[in-house]
């Protein structure tokens, strides 16, 4: 006999209990479950079906971090029907306490049916913050993925990371947003070295650099450009920030390069103005020069890339692709290439701005590598003599490093042999954390090709 | 004519971009520009391209038609077209500008060969300074009578040869029968070779036409059930709650059958029917579907009579809107004979389908617009569980939604939580929309990056037109000598009462989507 069931109109469903434990926290859940299921269904209807994409697990450390898991898993939900675990951990309060919240905002995305999205908030105190797979394993989904998105620096190397890597099929960070961010993202690489096949592994600093990533590939998508790839000379990026974590997405970004086309790393020194030259043997001992430096540009925030300029010759024609964010520099009127030896070894490429850049660029990498070595680049910068005092290594301040939107243009210009530069425009879409999120998600953040650069953009960061 | 090019090492850098498909920069040529298939769905589509950084440097559309207009009026009825018709919204200005910088504009008379002659210069010159390396696509985004005489004349002013790829576009229908569309074949065929050449049935872009494929071979628990011993039938549906619009000439000359059947209903009923290819590539995928087409029983004479529904609309609501019969809608003509409804019971005569009916049914004005595919088990072979218990239990069904709310649903049974034992049958849903972390491109979009970057998988191949139409023409030699006799029915229903009585008489029944 059909039971009579007045259904309860959907709306968004509360539970909150303090000093609870998680069975309680899951007889919660699945009353949840089981109100969402006859929210809006006539007796003789079926329930509402189920959908579930991922289960989320966020590790915030401060109220700001936990605000934002909230939101960011929220505006996911909107479209990907998920169950959202954020966990503030809090391991230093010394009681142990758990207290939990448990939310089903209505979500409408225009379809018929409900979307279904759970919002768990679990507040840890004590020892039991440390042990986050035997919190929260008992809430996961089964047979969906989960992802583990640990929102300010992870604790690398202990035990609490290895434990809460257990659950995982993937861990999400954002390397942008580590504190001491050199011995971090140099943890990170190290872990990515050393943790399961299966795990994966995704940084969303690593999806910020996708426009980079594809109007540099694009350059060379045509099989007529496909013979460029082993005529490349010279790298150089334009960075913002000072201090060696800010080089982070540039020697990333390198990495990329030098991984996918089988360069070696050579030598590589860091001197004044974030200076960085480095050298990659690629193939038949062909040299490539690589070349950072630090440009303050509206917009951008410490760390972030402003411009990538590749210029090499290839069967006798030369070509130079020049990528630029937020392209509204100001053109150089001289630039300053050194002594005259230096400028008949490196012309400017007439009026061209990224020509005239590159060529002071080489000058003074081809004066600071060539006929002097690194300690004389220290001397360069600090005036000491060399020997007298080790290379100060700037600080990098641990605070908010990405801007509320860093939605922004790339510019290509592009210029082979003798022909007109070719300009091209793009727009790079929002990079908010939760489209980024989403992006590495959709992936499964297993991305080969992230490893290999991360392992090659370390390197390169070690050798600095 | 050219050739599809030797292989080349893939990209390394390209080596792990999500969603990366970069084409080869290109000059897109759209003859018809100015036209509505150019304005609402072409424009807008590379424009959402560009806007999701699939559009090389380089890149540039040329647009060529009849109306005199300069470079900058055809930029500004571009850019009207694209605020209007874009699928994303609101238009960037950014991206917009820069896609429109890219935008050129050529008048050309079909007719006249100086214009083609001035649009060769116009493309050499573009491709010397937009690195180009002559790779060309032409889009005929015009009637089918023009397919003939643009072609003719991109050959005789040069445009189908020289260096780079040269690849033509051309919109279904494909011909209007066997005959023409043979002739249509060979007419493009002169001038460009078959792998370059192009034909376009945006339902092959949608997601969910692709994922039939997907749902098949890349799972092995359907394939084995796949076939005559566990099907007892399919049903297609492809209904529209709309009428004609403003197509009421071209319709009412080409009817539900040549409108919707021969193209998209059976490029459907290919792809739930063929079997696996060796590999998701061009030909292997259409090598299958081409021998499915050709294994359906031809239905000519009698046969068409009995196998065969043809309905037209008659005034009646839809959506809540009391709306006009067909003959009373502009352009038709009046007494017009012309089919908006058909429904065909067929067979496929192979092995893993021998005995299996295959209903399709297509028409407009109906009561909602909805796309899908039906599979309908066998009821098991004995019930275990008594017919009281099972009075309530539908043999299970896989329904492949095409659109909208795009997706698979599985029937089956499954015990009521009651005392005693009691079947009814359950859904298990799975939803595109809501399952993946990414967004559902639109088909346009997919088919033109498709096209410039060589893949023609997701095109329809000459034989594989021909051998629809094969199919088509005995049915409509039958229909034009009155078997079975026009049937009309009220707009916001499912079609004439015949067509529920081509299912009754096989002790089966439409599934109301």
């Amino acid at each position: 006999m059909a039971q009579a069931v007045n259904p309860p109109p959907m709306e968004t469903l509360d539970w909150k209990g303090q000093g609870v434990t998680i069975a309680q926290v899951l007889d919660a859940l699945t009353e949840f479950r089981h109100r969402f299921a006859r929210a809006m269904v006539a007796d003789d209807d079926h329930p509402h079906p189920r959908n579930c994409v991922m289960t989320l697990i966020a590790v915030a450390a401060t109220e700001a971090e936990e605000k934002k898991a909230e939101r960011e898993s929220t505006a996911i939900a909107v479209h990907h029907p998920s169950l959202a675990i954020v966990v503030r951990d809090q391991a230093d309060v010394k009681a142990g306490r758990i207290d939990a919240w448990i939310a089903a905002p209505e979500i409408a995305d225009g379809s018929a049916s409900p979307m279904h999205y759970e919002l768990v908030k679990l507040h840890v105190h004590g020892a039991a913050a440390t042990h986050l797979a035997a919190l929260v394993d008992p809430l996961l989904v089964s047979g969906v993925p989960t992802y583990l998105w640990w929102l300010g620096t992870p604790p690398f190397g202990s035990n609490e990371l290895r434990d809460a890597l257990q659950i995982a099929d993937a861990v999400v960070v954002d390397s942008a947003r580590f504190t001491r961010p050199y011995h971090s993202f140099l943890a990170l690489a190290g872990m990515s070295a050393h943790v399961h096949k299966r795990l994966g592994l995704a940084d969303l600093q690593w999806a910020r650099l996708d426009p980079w990533r594809e109007t540099i590939a694009q350059f060379f998508a045509p099989v007529a450009r496909r013979a460029y790839l082993s005529g490349i000379n010279e790298i150089g990026i334009d960075y913002a920030g000072e201090g060696r974590g800010n080089r982070i997405p540039s020697s990333v970004l390198i990495g990329w390069i030098a991984s996918a086309l089988g360069w070696k790393l050579k030598r590589a020194a860091g001197g004044m103005g974030g200076v960085v030259s480095a050298q990659y043997e690629a193939e038949r001992w062909r040299t490539v020069e690589v070349a950072f430096r630090s440009v303050p540009k509206a917009g951008l925030v410490e760390g972030e890339i402003g411009a990538v300029r590749i210029v090499g010759t290839s069967r006798g024609i030369t070509f130079k692709v020049s990528i630029a964010r937020a392209p509204e520099r100001v053109r150089h009127a001289s630039p300053d290439l050194g002594p005259l030896s230096f400028r008949s070894l490196h012309p400017t490429g007439g009026e061209d701005e990224a020509g005239m850049e590159i060529a002071q660029r080489r000058a003074i990498q081809h004066r600071e590598m060539t006929f002097q070595n690194r300690d004389s680049l220290h001397h360069t910068a600090t005036g000491d003599a060399p020997g007298d005092s080790v290379p100060p290594r700037p600080t990098v301040i641990a605070r908010e490093r990405r801007g509320a939107d860093n939605s922004m243009v790339l510019l290509t210009l592009i210029d082979i042999g003798g022909a007109d530069t070719l300009r091209h425009v793009q727009r790079i879409e929002s990079t908010q954390d939760a489209a980024l999120l989403v992006q590495v998600l959709a992936l499964g953040a297993h991305d080969a090709v992230y490893g290999r650069s991360l392992a090659s953009g370390a390197e390169l960061m070690q050798a600095l | 004519m050219t050739a599809v090019g030797a292989a080349v090492a893939p990209n390394p850098l390209a080596e792990g971009l999500h969603d990366y498909r970069v084409a080869e920069p290109a000059l897109m040529v759209i003859f018809g520009a100015t036209g509505d298939l150019s304005g609402r769905k072409l424009l807008p589509a590379l424009y959402n391209l560009a806007k999701q950084r699939l559009l090389p440097a380089g890149f540039a559309v040329v647009g060529a038609a009849i109306d005199d207009l300069s470079d900058d009026a055809f930029r500004k009825r571009a850019s009207e077209k694209i605020s209007t018709f874009s699928r994303t919204q609101p238009v960037d200005p950014q991206v917009l500008q820069s896609f429109l910088d890219a935008v050129f504009y050529v008048k050309v008379d079909f007719n006249k060969l100086d214009d083609f002659k001035t649009l060769a210069r116009k493309l050499d010159e573009l491709d010397h300074a937009r690195h180009v390396g002559g790779n060309r696509v032409f889009y005929c985004a015009t009637p089918p009578p023009t397919y003939e005489t643009i072609t003719e004349q991109l050959k005789a002013a040069g445009l189908n040869a020289g260096e780079g790829y040269h690849r033509i576009v051309i919109e279904k229908p494909f011909g209007t029968d066997f005959k023409s569309a043979r002739e249509l074949n060979h007419i493009v065929q002169r001038v460009f070779h078959e792998d370059s050449v192009y034909r376009i049935d945006h339902y092959l872009g949608k997601e969910t036409v692709q994922n039939i494929m997907a749902f098949r071979f890349a799972n092995t628990i359907f394939e084995p059930v796949w076939n005559c011993h566990f099907i007892d039938s399919v049903q297609i549906t492809a209904a529209e709650e709309i009428g004609v619009e403003n197509r009421g000439a071209y319709y009412d000359k080409a009817g539900a059958m040549r409108d919707i059947v021969q193209n998209h209903a059976l490029q459907l009923l290919a792809l739930t029917a063929m079997e696996p290819p060796i590999a998701f590539e061009a030909n292997a995928v259409r090598d299958e579907k081409v021998k499915v087409l050709r294994a359906i029983r031809p239905i000519a004479d009698d046969e068409a009579a009995k196998a065969t529904v043809r309905g037209q609309y008659a005034s009646g609501w839809v959506l809540g809107e009391h709306v006009h019969g067909y003959r009373e809608e502009p352009n038709v003509a009046a007494g017009t004979l012309t089919e908006t409804f058909v429904a065909l019971r067929l067979f496929i005569d192979n092995w893993r389908w021998a005995g299996v009916r295959f209903y399709i049914r297509a028409g407009k004005r109906m009561p909602k617009r909805v796309t899908e595919i039906r599979i309908l088990f066998n009821r098991p072979p004995h019930l275990t569980f008594g017919r009281q218990a099972a009075q309530e239990l539908d043999p299970n069904a896989i329904t492949l939604r095409i659109q909208p709310e795009e997706g698979i649903s599985l029937k089956f049974g499954a015990k009521v939580p009651a005392a005693g034992i009691r079947l009814r049958s359950v859904a298990m849903d799975f939803l595109y929309a809501s399952s993946f972390l990414v967004e559902v491109p639109e088909a346009y979009e997919r088919l033109l990056l498709d096209c410039m970057i060589g893949d023609p998988t997701l095109f329809t191949r000459a034989d594989e037109v021909e051998a629809a139409w094969t199919l088509v023409d005995p049915i409509e030699a039958a229909w034009r000598d009155g078997r079975p006799p026009l049937q009309m029915y009220q707009a916001g229903g499912w079609g004439p009462a015949a067509a529920a009585k081509l299912l009754e008489a096989d002790g089966r029944e439409w599934h109301r989507p």
